[in-house]
């Protein structure tokens, strides 16, 4: 069993008047992936975003409850969210490659925090990065082309590498293979199970079968609850609950 | 009698609305027969064919009708014995001769005129009885044409859908030859000019003064008065003075705009953007010569007044004063489409930054400002196509002589200026200084054209990217 490394305690979250996460009580493991499922709108992607307070965007939303990653607490009033988003990085739904260069997409994050002062510094974190996002032998030779000229699969990728250039500890999916086919669906996946040896990983997704490969801890939301949580396999094969035995085998959602 | 024969035509179309369509009805219950429309299209059927040929005929006939009376009477008139030696004093004859028709007259009246102003009335009777018996003859022969057509039941819906698209294109088509139209004059007063003034004199010169050119006719134009006129229309001082207003203006339009663009679009809460915007927006519903008058009576004084106690010489109708109210008046333009570009880059772009660590000043200058910079950059060439069209401003408060000089404090001219300065007043129409106008209307055109291509091709370029 991996130490715990962001642990959620009565966690609410409200849009306005209305509640979208009502205590919320949710370990995350340490160098695992932790998938959420649930029918849309369950507050499955309201949650992960709390976690590098992505929430504070919207004006209308308000947190409360205690949330924290090593004995931290991100919900902090004080906390540096700069240095939160540096540790906890994010992929998201669509791919969202800025219109700029490929190396320019990853140089971003670095950049922005002070890494890689000399330009050999930059270039290595650059290659790392789409290394360990898999994507470097696809695009060595084209790294000034513009990130919106590849694919939609090496997109999400290039947004991989993008999350992991600044080393975050923690790693955000919010349904990241929505948008792909399934050939590169398969490649991400393979990708997440590579990067779980280094980064915590959380993945929103709307598909059992991707949680059942990727994931060994499962947490099932339901209008904004979580139901229940445990090991992947323990959810799938007999949950306690038996909203969660309906939702995975289709009978609603 | 026009609006009489419009009222009547109208009334009588929409009856046979209601006519056209309980007949229909009642003929498909009679004989047991399916319609081949809805019984209302077969009522817009008879309206369609009873109002447009008979409109179109009044419209024809409206247009020629006086010059052909004219030309009549004229002729009249010469054979009465009436002596003319060119247009406008045949013009004169016949204005004088409607005058007695209409008892406005008061000089003498001879036995020519008095004998011509009968014919006139004689003729006026006569095109006014036939217009009314023709009108009523076409409205009858197309109403038993299209009844007609309606007993046997014909596809109403598709006919009306094909005179509907025919009257839609007819007002595109109208659109267009009206630009055309204006295209055309422009350049043929031009060719005009450029035959009198060579076209390399006109773009080179640096020296505008076309109150020397007093010359009547551009087609008698002596060897003397040639060389006289040669240099007295350079283009450059006038292009120089109206770039420099214009830049001058941007200077104060552009950061202004988009520095309160980016906080509408990304720093405002929607309460204040709601109050804002719209105050921001009646910048531009000001009327420009209210600007002008602001420019002229009170910031081009108060300049010279700072210019006087701190020893410059400042001009009261200065560069700058023009300049620094065109841009205000230009504000609104660059903000409001800069918002509307900066709050179509897509959510997404500043999520992916926000979630790397960037903070909103980052995220703006980074991601948001690039991605939206082609948007921006046609805003920004938008606006100064209307600085450079500008016209009330700077007849107000720039000044009318062109120098060609870039101190701001001084006055300068811009072409708008000098066309108005040009136009004002009576004119001979074949003069050069007269035809100038038109070529540098057409030059203005031409600039604001390539501009407002480039904008608008900015504009594509940026849209393309996130459809």
């Amino acid at each position: 069993m991996n130490n715990i490394k962001i642990k959620s305690k009565n966690l609410n979250v409200y849009y306005g008047d209305k509640q979208a996460l009502f205590d919320v009580n949710l370990d995350l493991n340490e160098k695992e992936v932790t998938a959420l499922i649930g029918p849309s709108g369950c507050g499955k992607s309201t949650f992960i975003r709390c976690i590098n307070r992505m929430n504070d965007v919207i004006d209308i939303c308000k947190v409360t409850g205690n949330i924290e990653m090593d004995g931290m607490n991100i919900n902090d009033k004080d906390l540096d969210v700069v240095s939160l988003r540096e540790r906890v990085g994010m992929v998201f739904q669509k791919p969202n490659p800025f219109p700029k260069s490929i190396y320019d997409n990853i140089s971003y994050g670095p950049k922005i925090h002070g890494k890689g002062e000399t330009k050999s510094e930059l270039n290595q974190i650059v290659e790392n990065s789409l290394k360990k996002s898999a994507l470097w032998e696809e695009v060595k030779d084209r790294l000034d082309e513009p990130g919106t000229s590849l694919s939609g699969g090496q997109q999400q990728r290039l947004c991989i590498a993008r999350a992991i250039s600044v080393n975050p500890e923690v790693i955000l999916m919010d349904e990241p293979c929505s948008a792909l086919d399934p050939i590169a669906t398969a490649k991400i996946e393979e990708l997440i199970d590579e990067l779980k040896k280094t980064y915590t990983i959380v993945i929103v997704t709307h598909s059992m079968a991707q949680a059942v490969r990727v994931s060994q801890k499962t947490g099932f939301f339901h209008l904004g609850k979580l139901i229940e949580v445990g090991k992947t396999e323990k959810i799938f094969k007999n949950p306690d609950n038996k909203m969660t035995q309906d939702y995975i085998t289709g009978r609603f959602g | 009698m026009n609006f009489v024969l419009l009222f009547l035509i109208t009334i009588f179309s929409l009856s046979l609305f209601f006519y056209g369509r309980s007949k229909t009805k009642s003929i498909s219950i009679e004989k047991n027969i399916r319609l081949n429309a809805l019984p209302k299209f077969y009522g817009y059927y008879l309206v369609l064919w009873c109002s447009i040929p008979a409109l179109v005929f009044l419209l024809v006939w409206s247009l020629f009708e006086p010059v052909i009376i004219k030309s009549i009477i004229i002729e009249t008139a010469a054979n009465q014995g009436a002596i003319f030696s060119d247009k406008n004093e045949a013009n004169l004859i016949y204005e004088k001769i409607k005058a007695i028709h209409l008892g406005t007259y008061f000089g003498d009246i001879d036995s020519i005129l008095r004998e011509s102003a009968l014919a006139y009335a004689k003729f006026i009777n006569l095109f006014t009885n036939s217009k009314v018996v023709l009108i009523f003859g076409i409205i009858i022969a197309s109403v038993i044409y299209s009844l007609k057509k309606i007993k046997n039941n014909n596809k109403a819906r598709d006919d009306v859908e094909v005179i509907l698209k025919g009257l839609l294109f007819v007002s595109s088509l109208i659109a267009i030859l009206t630009t055309l139209g204006i295209i055309f004059s422009l350049l043929f007063e031009s060719i005009k000019f450029f035959s009198v003034i060579n076209v390399f004199d006109y773009l080179f010169g640096t020296n505008w003064s076309p109150q020397r050119a007093f010359v009547r006719d551009a087609s008698s134009i002596t060897a003397a008065e040639f060389e006289e006129l040669k240099d007295a229309f350079g283009f450059i001082p006038l292009i120089a003075g109206t770039s420099f207003i214009a830049f001058i203006a941007m200077l104060v339009a552009v950061p202004i705009g988009l520095f309160s663009g980016i906080y509408m679009a990304e720093y405002a809460s929607i309460k204040v953007r709601r109050i804002s915007k719209p105050i921001i927006e009646i910048l531009a519903g000001i009327p420009t010569v209210v600007y002008g008058f602001f420019a002229a009576l009170t910031v081009g004084p108060f300049f010279r007044q700072v210019g006087e106690n701190l020893g410059l010489t400042v001009s009261s109708e200065s560069a700058l004063a023009a300049g620094l109210i065109m841009g205000i008046m230009i504000i609104p333009y660059v903000s409001s489409l800069s918002d509307d570009v900066i709050n179509s880059v897509p959510q997404s772009l500043r999520d992916g930054s926000y979630a790397v660590g960037a903070t909103k000043s980052e995220t703006i200058k980074q991601v948001v400002i690039p991605a939206a910079l082609p948007g921006i950059i046609g805003s920004v060439l938008l606006a100064v196509s209307r600085a450079i069209g500008e016209t009330m401003i700077v007849v107000m408060a720039a000044g009318l002589a062109a120098n060609l000089t870039i101190n701001p404090l001084e006055s300068t001219t811009t072409i708008t200026t000098q066309i108005v300065m040009i136009l004002v007043g009576d004119q001979e129409f074949d003069s050069p200084k007269t035809q100038s106008a038109f070529a540098l209307g057409l030059t203005l055109f031409i600039a604001t054209l390539i501009l407002n291509y480039i904008a608008q091709r900015a504009v594509k370029k940026y849209r393309e990217k996130y459809d």
